[in-house]
């Protein structure tokens, strides 16, 4: 029962997320959504894992979590200079 | 049979058809998750998803980029700490445990990071800030400039 209320929400929150990338003004509204939409992902992920039991899912939310935090740096960067590194 | 009567009649079959197939596919919804018989974690997990819900509402409700920021990194914090935790406990018994603490460390380190390089990046490209309620802005007083702020509004 917790488990549906949890999946259902969190579809309706990515969904809220998916319009604001899709309508946002600015580019730093679609890499905020984006940044959110990244750790609802790695969120939903768990959740399939606590929905399942497969405790093998945890290894991908982990590595969704690493890139969605990695790609929204590199995207930032990327976004103030024009170049990612030096 | 008029055309009104033979749409009612397959609408409400078609209606019928599909409150039946969602009660079937909701039956086997009732099989044990991980989740049985931990009071704790379904709260925590509760309060998660509502936060998780109220950053994406905040997301779209918002004016400007800073009050949407947060919103996605505030919220989302405390909501993804809550479900990640959550999570924790209720794979107690079994192996997920670590796993599922180092993803929520490692989430509580990188979630405000990166949200405050979207503030940062934004704010010396001079995105514009929503200004009708009155707006303070420290990093101008403190002599810091936004570059291209004519070319990006």
């Amino acid at each position: 029962m917790v488990i549906d209320i949890a999946i259902v929400s969190l579809a309706i929150s990515g969904v809220l997320a998916t319009y604001r990338v899709l309508r946002g003004p600015t580019w730093g509204d679609r890499v905020t959504a984006f940044d959110y939409l990244t750790v609802n992902l790695a969120v939903m992920v768990v959740v399939a894992a606590l929905r399942t039991g497969f405790t093998s899912l945890l290894d991908a939310a982990l590595i969704i979590s690493i890139l969605g935090f990695m790609s929204t740096v590199a995207l930032a960067r990327y976004l103030l200079r024009g170049r990612v590194m030096r | 049979m008029t055309r009104g009567v033979r749409w009612a009649r397959f609408a409400s079959c078609a209606l019928a058809a599909a409150t039946g197939t969602l009660a079937r596919a909701a039956a086997p919804a009732r099989a044990a998750s991980a989740l049985d018989g931990h009071p704790v974690a379904q709260v925590l997990i509760l309060l998660g998803c509502v936060f998780l819900l109220a950053a994406a509402v905040g997301l779209v409700r918002f004016p400007d980029v800073y009050t949407r920021l947060h919103a996605a990194t505030k919220l989302v914090t405390l909501g993804g700490l809550g479900i990640f935790g959550g999570a924790g406990i209720a794979f107690y018994p079994v192996d997920g445990t670590p796993r599922v603490l180092l993803i929520a460390g490692l989430f509580f380190l990188t979630a405000p990071l990166s949200g405050y390089m979207i503030a940062r990046s934004a704010y010396l490209r001079g995105l514009p800030w929503y200004q009708e309620h009155g707006s303070v802005d420290d990093w101008g007083a403190l002599g810091i400039e936004s570059q291209g702020s004519a070319e990006e509004r």
